[in-house]
C-alpha cells in the first residue's frame, strides 16, 4: 500500500468523495465539489476557445495577415450580444437566422441519407443476407419488428383486423429494446462507478496495482 | 415488519453499500471470469490491423469528457497502442472540448511508450468549435479546417500531414463518442453518408443500443461498445503481442460482473417484495 503524494490526486481524491456524498444528502461539501466541476469546466471553455479558435482563426487572419473577409463572421457573432440591449434585441435575428439555415441545409440532407435510406437498405433484404440460414432468420425477426413497431405508431386509423395484433407485437419489441436499452445503461452506471473506485484504490491509496 | 414489507422498502443507502462492496472486493482479490469475445469489437480490431504502416493515418475523435472516462480513455489508448505497435500514424482531434486534455494525455503517454515523434508519427489537431462545420470542412481540406494543431504549429510544418489532405487521406475514422456531438449525430451524418470515409465507433454502453443499427446497415465497420468493449480490446492487442501494459478496463471485468449480479437479484427482490404486497392486499 502506497499512498499517493502527488497534490493532485488528493485533489481529485477529495472530490470525488465530496460528490459521492450526496448520496446520503445534499451537504456543503457536495456543493463544493459541484460548484468546483463547473467553474473550472466553464474557464477550461473559455481558455480552450481563445488559445485553439479565436486567436488563431479570427485574430490573426483579421488582424496581423488583414484578411478583411473575417470582419463578417466578427460582426455575426458580436451581433449574439445584441440580446442585452433591449433596443438592439432585435439584431440577434440575424446571426440566428443565418445559423437556422445553414443548419437545416446541411443537416436535412446528410441526416436522410444516414438516418433513413441507409436505415431502408439496410432493413431490405439482399443475396448477401440470403446466403446464411441463420442471418435469414434474423432478418425475418429484424424485418417483422420493424413493420409491427411502425403500425404501433400509425394513429391515423382505428387498430382492428390484423393491425391490431400487429401494433401488440409492436410493444413487445420496443419492450426489448426499452430493455435492452436500460441493461447497457445499467452497466455505463456500474462503470463509471467502478472507474471512480479503481482511481481512489488505486491511484489515491495504492491498495491495488 | 412483514418480510414483503422489508423487501419492499430496502433503504437506498444499504443498496449503495453492498454495489460498494461487490465492486471493491473484486478489484482487491479479482476473481478471474472469463468474457466472451464478440464480433463486433473484432472487427474494428481487424479495421485497424489492416491498416498500412507509415502510411495514410488513422483519425481518432475524442468526442468524450472525463465523466465517460472509465469507459471510453481506456479505448483510446488501447487503440493508440495498437496503432502505434504497428507503425500506424494517428491523427487526434476532438469534438467535445472538455475531451482536449484527456487526447492530449493518452497521445503524450502511449507516444512515449512506443517512442514515437510528434508531427511524424502523431499529430493532434486539438478541437474547434462548429462541430458540422468542422466534420464538412475537413471533407474539403484538413488544412483549411485546422490550419494550426493544439500547440499554435502550422499543420503544413509537420512530415507526416504531407499528402493528407481531406477525407480521401484518411482510410479509417474511430470516434470515442459519449453522446451529442457523436459518431451518430455528426460523424456518420456528415463524414460518412457525405464523403464515404469507414468509420468506426467506440460508445459508452449508454449509446451502445443506438449504435447496432448503423453496425447491420455497414454504416460503421466495428463496434467497441462501453468497459465490456474496452476490456476484449485490450486483450486483443495483448493477445496479438502490441502491448503488455496495465488494462484497466479487464481489471473491472470481475467488479462488473459481480454488480449485475448484485443489480439482478435486487430487482427479483423488489419484484418479489411488490407481488407478496400486492397479494396480501
Amino acid at each position: 500500500m502506497a499512498i499517493a503524494t502527488d497534490l493532485w490526486i488528493w485533489v481529485g481524491a477529495l472530490l470525488t468523495l465530496f460528490i459521492f456524498s450526496f448520496l446520503f444528502g445534499d451537504n456543503p461539501l457536495y456543493k463544493i465539489g459541484e460548484h468546483v466541476y463547473v467553474g473550472v469546466s466553464v474557464g477550461y471553455f473559455i481558455s480552450i476557445t481563445w488559445h485553439n479558435f479565436l486567436y488563431p482563426d479570427l485574430i490573426v487572419p483579421l488582424f496581423r495577415q488583414g484578411n478583411l473577409l473575417y470582419i463578417i463572421p466578427t460582426i455575426l457573432g458580436v451581433l449574439y450580444f445584441s440580446i442585452f440591449f433591449p433596443k438592439l434585441s432585435w439584431l440577434i435575428r440575424i446571426p440566428m437566422g443565418f445559423v437556422l439555415g445553414y443548419g437545416a441545409g446541411v443537416s436535412i440532407p446528410a441526416v436522410l441519407q444516414a438516418n433513413i435510406i441507409k436505415q431502408i437498405q439496410g432493413s431490405l433484404l439482399s443475396t448477401q443476407v440470403l446466403s446464411r440460414w441463420d442471418s435469414i432468420l434474423w432478418y425475418v425477426v429484424s424485418l417483422v419488428g420493424i413493420v409491427c413497431t411502425i403500425i404501433y405508431f400509425f394513429f391515423s386509423r382505428e387498430r382492428k383486423g390484423i393491425s391490431k395484433p400487429a401494433a401488440e407485437a409492436g410493444i413487445v419489441f420496443l419492450m426489448v429494446g426499452f430493455g435492452a436499452s436500460f441493461g447497457y445503461t445499467v452497466m455505463a452506471r456500474v462503470s463509471l462507478l467502478i472507474g471512480r473506485l479503481q482511481f481512489l484504490l488505486r491511484d489515491w491509496l495504492g491498495i491495488i496495482k | 415488519m412483514k418480510i414483503a414489507d422489508l423487501l419492499g422498502k430496502i433503504d437506498r443507502r444499504i443498496i449503495f453499500i453492498v454495489l460498494t462492496v461487490v465492486i471493491v472486493i473484486p478489484l482487491i482479490s479479482p476473481i478471474g471470469f472469463v468474457g466472451r469475445l464478440s464480433p463486433r469489437v473484432h472487427d474494428l480490431f481487424k479495421a485497424i490491423d489492416e491498416l498500412k504502416p507509415s502510411n495514410k493515418p488513422l483519425l481518432i475523435s475524442v468526442d468524450f469528457d472525463p465523466q465517460s472516462m472509465p469507459e471510453l480513455y481506456p479505448m483510446l489508448v488501447s487503440i493508440l497502442r495498437h496503432s502505434f505497435a504497428r507503425n500506424v500514424r494517428v491523427i487526434v482531434m476532438g469534438l467535445w472540448v472538455t475531451g482536449v486534455g484527456l487526447g492530449e494525455e493518452a497521445l503524450t503517454t502511449v507516444g512515449q511508450e512506443y517512442q514515437k515523434e510528434y508531427g511524424k508519427d502523431y499529430v493532434f489537431l486539438g478541437w474547434k468549435p462548429g462541430v458540422s462545420a468542422v466534420v464538412l470542412g475537413m471533407g474539403r481540406s484538413i488544412k483549411e479546417t485546422f490550419s494550426t494543431d493544439y500547440y499554435g504549429k502550422p499543420i503544413d510544418s509537420f512530415p507526416m500531414m504531407a499528402g493528407v489532405n481531406n477525407y480521401r487521406d484518411i482510410p479509417l475514422l474511430v470516434t470515442l463518442s459519449a453522446g451529442d456531438p457523436g459518431f451518430n449525430t455528426v460523424w456518420l451524418p456528415y463524414a460518412q453518408a457525405r464523403f464515404g470515409v469507414r468509420v468506426g465507433t467506440g460508445v459508452t454502453a449508454v449509446s451502445a443500443a443506438d449504435a447496432y443499427p448503423y453496425l447491420q446497415t455497414g454504416q460503421l465497420v466495428g463496434l467497441i461498445d462501453g468497459m465490456k468493449g474496452a476490456s476484449e480490446y485490450e486483450l486483443l492487442v495483448e493477445k496479438a503481442g502490441y502491448s503488455e501494459a496495465f488494462k484497466p478496463a479487464s481489471q473491472a471485468m470481475d467488479s462488473q460482473s459481480l454488480a449485475h449480479l448484485a443489480i439482478m437479484i435486487l430487482i427479483v427482490l423488489g419484484n418479489v417484495g411488490y407481488f407478496l404486497a400486492r397479494r396480501k392486499k
